[in-house]
């Protein structure tokens, strides 16, 4: 049995906040502007994004708010009641509240009844995750349908008070202060069904690769400042201690980060290799990238090797929307979907290389008319 | 007295050699991750690394590094007269890197390390069996497979000094001229790309030859994998 997205929504919070208002929003740390952020925004490309906080840092959707938001958009285009909803598979890198699983907040705000529950956890790619669980469920027949929610709210960790109560502007350092210029906030939804209705997106196949065992945490939260210090965040004796030492401040090692475009190629190579993937044959590629392009090298090399991904194929709107981690596939999906960009019969591949401790996952799929 | 004969770069890769490019792309990222491994090298990208890691990791490669031009002239060799022109490409390269230990030695010494000790390092057990495979695949007629060899040690050349060096001198920061070896390997890199893709289109023409490439990168990757894990196995 195959699995099918016969509707998508998403939810981006508040207006379109330019690159010379976010530290006005996010506030100076210190009193004093960053000195990269420039400099960060210039290698990452995007020009706007949303935040769910207000200027005084008020939230004013949570994280939950944006999922149930982008999964009535969803539904309200689809033919199935929020009742109908058999199952519920979500995703977030970091809810509202630390227990219980975010599901059950998705789950509660949507206000559907005795529905199958499921949460992913990790970075961008825990949507992924959320996918295949839902897209497995419809085809060994369990459910005849899977509403799919994936949100973010980052900009909470990017508040100039956070980084004050690590230290202030002294003790922050690049790796720090990367993402403060690269995450913001929303929310997609998708919903999944056993059979498709008008046009139709088919799940052909879903495949990752982690490589954890081999790298070391390259973005998270929960380790001090202090390199040498092993503790995490738990582990300090108040959670203002824990703070205080700059362990709930979220980093990006850069240093490592080049490592998940050669393991996003790896990965692509392997599936061409098992025949899985044509690249002359796939029509689209929406790939979750953050900011770093492919090195000249690595795309003179694939090109060598006769595996180039022409320009005109990829799709993004990283650039508008900003970079929404795990939720950011599902809001480029639907920006994708609703452009009519895609003709039936047209490929697509949804990539997402994740930075966390580099698992890169792709979604091959192929649009349909019933 | 004529130069080696000049590999140029060639407009489009032939179907095997494509395919041979992508499967040895594969192991080159699979041999990344097997040196990602290695406690020595992770402390790099943890920047845990010390002046004494680098002297050690200095100390074990010179005896590769020392034999390493003895596989690659019995490389060439080793080519009879159908491959006269590559045989001179591989004279070419041999003679480009003969010398290469004395810059190590002297970056070893020039990081506080003493000339005599490692002069006198023997070769560690995972050098042992680089050096007996190379030596043993360099003897035999034709060896168009090390070829897979040269990609792994060639791009390892290139991660020195691309990724490795410039962490190394962080931690090397109280001294001077010691990552001139690292460093060295990542001149001429357009030139050694372009010679190893005329060599991929030269060398690769059946499915035979490319799983003979394959097979010696990926013995050639776990042999240099074993020799960095057993700098810390003394």
């Amino acid at each position: 049995m195959n699995a099918y997205i016969n509707s998508t929504g998403a939810f981006l919070p508040g207006p379109p906040i330019s690159n010379d208002d976010m530290e006005d929003h996010l506030g100076l740390v210190d009193g004093k502007p960053s000195r990269l952020r420039k400099r960060i925004l210039k290698a990452n490309g995007i020009e706007t994004r949303h935040y769910a906080i207000d200027k005084d840092h008020k939230t004013l959707y949570s994280a939950a708010d944006m999922g149930v938001a982008a999964a009535r958009q969803c539904l309200d285009s689809s033919s199935l009641s929020t009742q109908q909803v058999k199952m519920l598979s979500c995703a977030t890198t970091q809810g509202d509240m630390v227990i219980p699983g975010f599901g059950s907040m998705i789950q509660a705000g949507l206000e559907i009844p005795e529905v199958e529950l499921h949460t992913t956890h990790g970075v961008c790619s825990c949507s992924t995750m959320a996918i295949k669980a839902a897209v497995n469920n419809i085809r060994v027949g369990d459910q005849p349908n899977a509403l799919v929610v994936v949100s973010e709210l980052a900009s909470r960790l990017f508040k100039n008070t956070r980084y004050e109560a690590a230290g202030g502007s002294k003790a922050v350092n690049f790796d720090a202060e990367f993402l403060r210029w690269m995450l913001s906030d929303g929310a997609g939804a998708i919903l999944l069904e056993n059979k498709p209705r008008g046009r139709s997106v088919r799940i052909d196949w879903i495949r990752s690769f982690s490589h954890a065992d081999a790298y070391p945490v390259c973005m998270g939260i929960g380790r001090p400042t202090d390199k040498e210090d092993e503790r995490t965040w738990q582990d300090f004796s108040t959670y203002g201690e824990a703070e205080a030492n700059g362990a709930l401040l979220i980093r990006q090692d850069i240093r490592l980060l080049e490592n998940i475009v050669k393991l996003g190629v790896d990965g692509t190579l392997r599936l061409i290799q098992e025949g899985l993937l044509d690249t002359d044959k796939l029509d689209h590629l929406l790939c979750h990238y953050s900011s770093h392009h492919f090195k000249s090298r690595i795309y003179d090399m694939l090109k060598m090797a006769g595996s180039e991904i022409v320009e005109d194929k990829w799709f993004s709107n990283l650039y508008t929307r900003g970079n929404t981690g795990s939720a950011s596939i599902l809001i480029m999906l639907d920006e994708f979907l609703k452009s009519g960009r895609g003709k039936v019969g047209e490929t697509m591949v949804l990539m997402v290389p994740e930075s966390g401790r580099f698992n890169v996952s792709y979604i091959h799929a192929t649009l349909v008319e019933e | 007295m004529a130069d080696p004969v000049a590999m140029e770069r060639p407009d489009v890769l032939s179907a095997v050699g494509q395919e041979t490019l992508r499967r040895l792309l594969r192991t080159w990222f699979d041999f990344e991750r097997r040196l990602a491994r290695v406690p020595l090298i992770r402390r790099l990208d943890l920047d845990q690394f010390t002046v004494e890691d680098y002297r050690k990791l200095l100390l074990n490669l010179r005896p590769q590094v020392v034999e390493g031009s003895r596989w690659i002239t019995r490389c060439a060799s080793s080519f009879d007269r159908d491959f006269a022109d590559v045989r001179s490409v591989i004279i070419g390269h041999a003679q480009d890197e003969h010398r290469d230990y004395e810059i190590l030695e002297t970056d070893y010494v020039n990081c506080g390390g003493k000339r005599e000790d490692i002069l006198k390092q023997p070769r560690n057990p995972g050098s042992e069996a680089l050096h007996g495979f190379l030596m043993y695949r360099a003897s035999q007629k034709n060896p168009v497979d090390l070829l897979g060899a040269m990609w792994i040690v060639e791009g390892l050349g290139n991660k020195m000094a691309t990724e490795w060096a410039a962490k190394i001198e962080q931690s090397t920061r109280d001294y001077k001229d010691c990552t001139t070896f690292l460093r060295y390997h990542g001149e001429n890199d357009e030139e050694h790309m372009d010679k190893l893709y005329g060599l991929i289109d030269r060398i690769c023409v059946d499915e035979a030859a490319a799983d003979s490439i394959i097979r010696t990168a990926e013995v050639t990757g776990r042999l240099y994998a074993m020799q960095l894990e057993e700098i810390e196995n003394d």
